[in-house]
Formats: C-alpha cells, sequence, structure tokens
C-alpha cells in the first residue's frame, strides 16, 4: 500500500535553484489559507493553493435545521456580505415552500443587497490597499463604510451578519424616515468613493505596481469558469443581475462594468465602479418602491416543501455569481443544501497568473481576484 | 497624465483631507444613536418592527413557558434554557422561563420572532461584556430589568465631511 501525503507536505527534491515557499495559513497575506509556492529567485515558478483550513460545514449544518432556523448560520460564511449570501438560499426556499414575496419587501432586498455588496467591496478594497502599502487606502475605505454599516443598522438591527432576509420577504419594514437617511448617506458615500480615483486608481504607484501583472485572457477566464469582476475584468459582458434579473432587478436599470485589459489593474478597478453602480440602483430603487404594504408574507410554524423537489438559484453576490441548490423531500428540513461559491471558482484560476510573476506582485493578484477564503470553505 | 502629475494629484487629494472634520466616533464618551427601542415583532401580522438586536427584555406577566423560543434557539445557538421561577403567575403554570446565555446568543432574533404571547422583545442594549462566563447568563430575573443606553451620537453630513455629531 502506498501513502500518498497530501500537496505540500510531500519530501521533496532539494533543488539548489527551485525554493519552495509557504505562504500562509497564518500570514496576513494570504487569508485562511495557505499558498504553497515555488520561486527561482525572485520569480514564480509554479503556485499551489491549498484552502480548507476554515471548512465549517454549513452545507451538512443545513440538513438538520428547517428552512427558517438555517438562515442564521447560512450567512455566516461571509460575514460582510452576508444578505447577499442568504440570497439565493432564500429565493430558493421560497419556490420549494411555494411562498409569494410582497413587492415592497422586493424592493427592500434589493436595497440590502447593493448596501452589503458595497460593505464588502469597501472591506475588500481596505485590504487591498494595505497589501499593495498604501495605508491611505485601508483608512479611507475601513471609514467610510460606517455610513453604510449604520444604514445597515437602522435597516436590521445589526451591523454584520443581519439575518434579515427570511422566505416571503424580510424581517422588519424599514424604520421611519429611512429613505431620507438612506438617500443623503448614499450620495454622500457616492461623493467620497470618487475622491478615491485620485489617491489610487489614477495614482502612477498603484499603476506601475498593478498593470500588466496577473493578465487572464478571455478565453481563460471563460475556460476556468471564473465569475463576477474577474471575469468582468477579461472583458466578458456577464452580470446575473441583467442577466437573469431576479426579485425586481428588471425593472431597475442596472449597467454592467466591462474592461478588457483582464489585468490586476482592471480586476481591482471593477468592484469599484460597481459600487458606484449600486449607489445608482439604490436611489432607483427607494424611487420605485411602494410607499407602505406588507414586506413579509406570514408563514406557517414549520413550513415543509410538497414532496420530492429541487430547485437552483443563483444570484450577483459582491464576488461573482454565488448559487444554492437545495433539494427537498417533503420534510420540515431540506435534504440537501449546496453552495456553489464564486471564491473558489475565481482561486482556480490564481496558479495560472502567478506563473512568472515576481514574488513582490503575488499579494496584488492575489487579492485582485476578490477571494474571500471562508466563503470557498463554507 | 504624467508620473509626477499623478503623484502630485494623488498628494493633494490627501492635504486637502487636513480641513475635514473627524469621521471616528469617540465609543466609550460618545455612543451611538439607533432607531426605536429594540427590535420587536408582532405575531398578529407576522413582521418585525425595526430596532437593534441587543440584549432580550422578558415580560414575565406575559410570559407562559410555552418553550417556543428556547426550540427556535436550539437550531441556531442553543442560548437559551427554561428554568423554575420562584414567582407565580396566572398564564404560567409550569413557572419556568427563559434564561438566555449571552456567550452563546448570536442575536439573530428568532426566538422574538417565536414568541406568540409579546413577552420577548430585544433592546438597545449591547453592552454585555463580563470577568465569568456565569456573568454573561441573564436570568429571568436580569432579563425583566428595562436597560439604560445613552444615546448622543448620529452621523451628521456637511460640506466639511461627515462626523459623528
Amino acid at each position: 500500500m502506498t501513502f500518498k501525503l497530501p500537496p505540500g507536505l510531500a519530501l521533496q527534491k532539494v533543488d539548489e535553484r527551485i525554493m519552495t515557499l509557504n505562504v500562509g495559513p497564518q500570514h496576513p497575506g494570504s487569508g485562511h489559507m495557505r499558498l504553497i509556492v515555488q520561486i527561482d529567485g525572485d520569480y514564480i515558478v509554479a503556485c499551489d493553493p491549498d484552502p480548507g483550513y476554515v471548512h465549517r460545514g454549513e452545507e451538512k449544518m443545513a440538513e438538520y435545521r428547517n428552512y427558517i432556523l438555517n438562515i442564521p448560520h447560512l450567512e455566516r460564511p461571509v460575514i460582510h456580505d452576508s444578505c447577499n449570501v442568504l440570497y439565493p438560499y432564500v429565493l430558493g426556499a421560497e419556490e420549494i415552500l411555494g411562498i409569494e414575496v410582497p413587492e415592497r419587501a422586493k424592493y427592500v432586498r434589493v436595497i440590502a443587497s447593493e448596501l452589503n455588496r458595497c460593505i464588502y467591496i469597501m472591506y475588500w478594497l481596505a485590504i487591498y490597499g494595505i497589501f499593495l502599502g498604501h495605508s491611505t487606502m485601508f483608512m479611507w475605505p475601513a471609514g467610510d463604510r460606517e455610513l453604510l454599516i449604520d444604514l445597515m443598522e437602522k435597516m436590521t438591527g445589526a451591523r454584520v451578519t443581519h439575518a434579515h432576509f427570511i422566505p416571503g420577504g424580510v424581517r422588519n419594514d424599514l424604520p421611519p424616515n429611512f429613505e431620507d437617511v438612506c438617500l443623503r448617506q448614499v450620495n454622500y458615500f457616492e461623493k467620497r468613493i470618487k475622491e478615491y480615483a485620485a489617491i489610487f486608481y489614477d495614482n502612477p504607484i498603484l499603476i506601475a505596481r498593478t498593470r500588466d501583472t496577473g493578465v487572464l485572457s478571455r478565453q481563460d477566464a471563460i475556460r476556468y469558469g471564473t465569475t463576477g469582476s474577474v471575469l468582468r475584468a477579461s472583458g466578458v459582458d456577464y452580470d446575473l443581475r441583467v442577466k437573469e434579473p431576479y426579485d425586481v432587478y428588471e425593472e431597475l436599470d442596472v449597467h454592467t462594468n466591462v474592461m478588457k485589459e483582464g489585468d490586476s489593474y482592471a480586476r481591482s478597478k471593477i468592484p469599484w465602479l460597481d459600487m458606484l453602480e449600486s449607489c445608482n440602483i439604490i436611489r432607483q430603487a427607494l424611487q420605485k418602491m411602494p410607499k407602505s404594504g406588507s414586506v413579509r408574507t406570514k408563514l406557517k410554524p414549520n413550513p415543509k416543501g410538497k414532496g420530492l423537489d429541487s430547485v437552483y438559484k443563483r444570484v450577483e453576490s459582491g464576488r461573482g455569481s454565488l448559487g444554492c441548490y437545495i433539494v427537498s423531500d417533503g420534510k420540515v428540513e431540506p435534504y440537501r443544501v449546496k453552495l456553489s461559491v464564486p471564491s473558489f471558482r475565481n482561486l482556480i484560476a490564481l496558479p495560472n497568473l502567478l506563473r512568472g510573476e515576481k514574488l513582490g506582485n503575488m499579494p496584488s493578484v492575489y487579492w485582485s481576484l476578490n477571494y474571500w477564503p471562508v466563503e470557498a470553505d463554507r | 497624465m504624467g508620473t509626477a502629475t499623478g503623484i502630485i494629484r494623488a498628494l493633494n487629494s490627501g492635504i486637502k483631507h487636513i480641513a475635514m472634520k473627524r469621521f471616528t466616533l469617540r465609543y466609550p464618551e460618545e455612543k451611538l444613536k439607533f432607531v426605536g427601542d429594540g427590535y420587536q415583532f408582532d405575531p398578529s401580522t407576522g413582521v418585525g418592527i425595526a430596532g437593534l438586536k441587543g440584549r432580550h427584555m422578558l415580560f414575565h406577566d406575559h410570559c407562559t413557558g410555552c418553550q417556543l423560543c428556547s426550540i427556535a434557539c436550539e437550531g441556531v445557538a442553543e442560548a437559551i434554557a427554561m428554568v423554575k421561577v420562584p414567582e407565580e403567575q396566572k398564564q404560567n403554570k409550569k413557572s419556568i422561563m427563559p434564561q438566555i446565555d449571552y456567550g452563546k446568543c448570536v442575536f439573530c432574533g428568532l426566538c422574538v420572532d417565536a414568541c406568540p404571547f409579546y413577552a420577548l422583545y430585544m433592546t438597545n442594549d449591547y453592552e454585555l461584556s463580563s470577568f465569568s462566563k456565569e456573568g454573561l447568563i441573564y436570568t429571568p430575573a436580569q432579563l425583566q430589568v428595562k436597560p439604560y443606553v445613552a444615546q448622543d451620537s448620529e452621523i451628521q453630513i456637511s460640506d466639511r465631511g461627515a462626523t459623528h455629531g
């Protein structure tokens, strides 16, 4: 019997030129995952991402709880983007349980989802800034995020992990005077993030560090199955809010941002453009939202599916298309919940992007993939 | 645009912030303002009322000891245990009421949604830290007390930037 060691642990032939370097799992430049990088001098020869350090068994846990009690733990993989990570599950559960959603609830969901997307991207941008040694770009997004977190706190009662979406709508109505406060803070937020262009995106130092590093061609982006900002940065016009509109996105005017370069710079700029687009969507949704009405269909206790049934729903999250596959066997608990996450899809492209790059470019290429380790491991 | 111009524009963008107001909240001295008195739920309509999901508040004269909050929490955090209370309420024959362990609670508020008798609400109290694990376990008598929460700061937006005024 031959015993196979996991990758990275196997004894490797000592080569005089090639050195194997472990980046992570405790390294701040990798998140909760390890990158096994082989370097020749300063150049990366091969890279082997090793995720799985924060596996939580979300999918198995979902088989033991009913459709409502699954909500608090299913939003844990990405706590900054908790509304979007819960969105496909809620859409799927509604179809299985046969629940209609009131019109106002759909708009409230869209607003919450877009606010959450901005909160996630600001956090991502803050870390991208500090990875590149740009401390101001760490402080500003981390501070300006507070404007939106404050809105989410007023709306849902929690600053992160809101547990706000529920099959049948949202859990509570908007607080009084929320529309005015939201409009005021989103307008100011948009003004603030436009200022990031001069200090970060048009900064020649950033351009010198990220331009033409980790280039992902259009064909490769499609072949590896990348989604979201990575796919759009490689010149593919693909956004689920436009291509497969869910809830009320077809009534809103959503513009997709596409860049052709496919390098780290394009991948870091697309999320920023998405935030500006999100501000537009929030303003449209606030305008078109019915001013009164119910936000939640009353549920029976312990709702059940109608026999053997399965549904796959996907939404555009802050990182890309996020899918949820639910199988029901007519019981109170779902038979199977499978999350198809964008982080893992985007990670697949990493070894090919890093080959031939300098080691100093590794953080900028790696984090530009819009990767969230906990979501990939779920 | 040349490299020098770009760097000067980037520096200028930072220098402009010298005249801007401080956005940071000085936490223990200043505290955030919330909407309402905390998250509540109306079982007759099935819709909640917006508010902060903080520490719970238990109304002893409404609680019937039905354990629905405890059953809801079993699937989430297992933070709620039903304990005997010395007092006797007319509607509570078994004299049991929820006791909440804030070392486990995730503040999702599904226990509030589960309560059909308007007995369990959430309040604005979020300062729950304690020196011991036992200090985080709130008995029904402790949950009955309405907390006092200082709220004085709200985000203000002016021409010189946003601030917690």
